[in-house]
């Protein structure tokens, strides 16, 4: 079945399943079948923000000062997280847009991978601060081999999702022969392709910012690189949002909730929904291993992150109904929760711990003499 | 009418709670209980608690997912005496 962008079938929003029924045709909030998104987009919306408003200058003396290994950890994870935003700003809206069924969903789809984009713009900004010419870093996010590693493992459930909708709806569902290869394009196949891209996209908000939002805290620390704590304060927090979007989404399937084959999905891919976390986990305590390869930074070395990566782990597992794998249960890097208190983030700016605040500031102390040469 | 109540962490530890002097979460932390915790406004869901017995009220509507039988401490209080597990 094709994609209509206007739907002129009449069609109950309230009585469709989240993905795979009717695509919407009007959007209306008046009415919702999961109110959860509405307010998500609310919350969303009510977190906005600029990258041009955190004044990043102070950053570059600091970042002359880091040693080698510093300035490895550092540019590193901005590589990483431009790779996973460049990934969100643009994939939910390709992969899940054209199936979703339920305009609420639909808008908060369109305003997560928003938020995404707002994030990708950011790290030009702390880039562009630090170099003169940032291209070296930004070529280097498709040359890099740790980099290329992860971006598989992260973009290849959407591109199945993606591959395989473009099939159906061509097509329809079948047998379908494309470049010699045989896919097979069945409801049930692109729904559990459906189940498995969102709880790697859930695994990748889960536990995959962790890691270079603990390095860039641990700077924050120092009192280092204060401007880009900043910014990360503030996409950790939209973060979290995202997060428990995808939570919400896997929570109603598997409690019938939504979609009753979604719930049958659940049962019978559980293992590798959990395979697909465990991978996350383990792919970046490895990063971890490599952001350390150099020598650490003070206040945190390898071991503490790779405790911190299970720490997260455990919490997030347990959100969507697994055990808590490991044993660490104590939070190795307790400081780490200030930063991400949401309360803390909007504060008057005289009273953040953050030194450089000045916030899309202007000069208006405008004296006479300033006008002295001024002729009419 | 009182709005102190007992809550049993854990099964064993026992504390008294004011509900009208904040959330369960800060109660929490002035046993020295060291909950998890993030955004402390009810939408990460990181604070979450296994709630065995008791009512509780949410002072604000919490955005993430509470699975039956959890509870979020950060944007709640009790309602009666509770039996949590951390």
């Amino acid at each position: 079945m094709s994609y209509s962008t206007f739907n002129q079938n009449q069609v109950n929003p309230l009585l469709e399943p989240m993905f795979f029924g009717n695509s919407v045709n009007v959007a209306r909030y008046d009415q919702q079948k999961h109110s959860i998104f509405e307010k998500l987009i609310e919350k969303q919306i009510s977190f906005f923000w600029r990258p041009e408003e955190v004044d990043v200058s102070r950053d570059r003396v600091d970042f002359q000062a880091l040693t080698d290994s510093e300035k490895h950890i550092f540019i590193s994870n901005l590589k990483y997280q431009t790779l996973l935003d460049s990934v969100q700003g643009r994939s939910p809206n390709i992969a899940l847009l054209p199936i979703v069924s339920i305009p609420e969903l639909e808008t908060w789809i369109e305003t997560w991978s928003f938020f995404e984009t707002i994030h990708s713009r950011s790290y030009t900004h702390i880039l562009r601060n630090l170099f003169t010419d940032p291209s070296e870093v930004f070529e280097d996010i498709v040359i890099n081999e740790e980099i290329q590693k992860r971006a598989t493992d992260i973009s290849r459930y959407y591109d199945d999702l993606i591959f395989y909708t473009q099939l159906w709806q061509t097509h329809g569902e079948g047998e379908w022969e494309v470049d010699g290869e045989k896919h097979l394009v069945s409801m049930r196949e692109l729904k559990k392709k459906l189940f498995l891209c969102i709880n790697s996209v859930n695994a990748l908000e889960a536990v995959r910012f962790y890691v270079s939002f603990a390095c860039t805290f641990a700077f924050a620390e120092r009192d280092l690189m204060e401007g880009n704590s900043k910014i990360i304060r503030l996409i950790a927090r939209d973060e979290n949002l995202h997060l428990v979007s995808t939570q919400q989404i896997l929570n109603l399937w598997q409690y019938g909730q939504d979609d009753p084959e979604m719930k049958e999905i659940a049962e019978e891919l559980r293992d590798e929904a959990l395979n697909i976390f465990m991978k996350a986990v383990e792919q970046e305590k490895q990063w971890a291993h490599y952001l350390f390869r150099h020598g650490s930074m003070i206040g945190l070395n390898e071991e503490m992150l790779c405790q911190y990566v299970e720490y997260i782990a455990n919490m997030r597992m347990e959100a969507i109904g697994f055990d808590a794998p490991f044993k660490q249960r104590s939070n190795p890097l307790p400081w780490m929760n200030k930063y991400l208190v949401s309360d803390n983030v909007q504060v008057a700016p005289q009273e953040a711990e953050i030194t450089s605040y000045l916030v899309g500031q202007i000069d208006s102390n405008v004296s006479a003499s300033d006008l002295g040469d001024f002729e009419l | 009418m009182s709005t102190a109540y007992k809550v049993i962490v854990n099964g064993q530890q026992q504390l008294t709670v004011d509900s009208s002097q904040g959330t369960l979460l800060e109660a929490m932390e002035a046993a020295g209980l060291e909950p998890h915790y993030h955004c402390r406004n009810g939408f990460c869901g990181a604070c979450r608690v296994q709630l065995v017995q008791g009512d509780i009220t949410y002072i604000n509507e919490p955005l993430a997912f509470v699975r039956p039988g959890d509870c979020l401490p950060c944007c709640c209080v009790a309602a009666s005496d509770l039996e949590i597990n951390q």
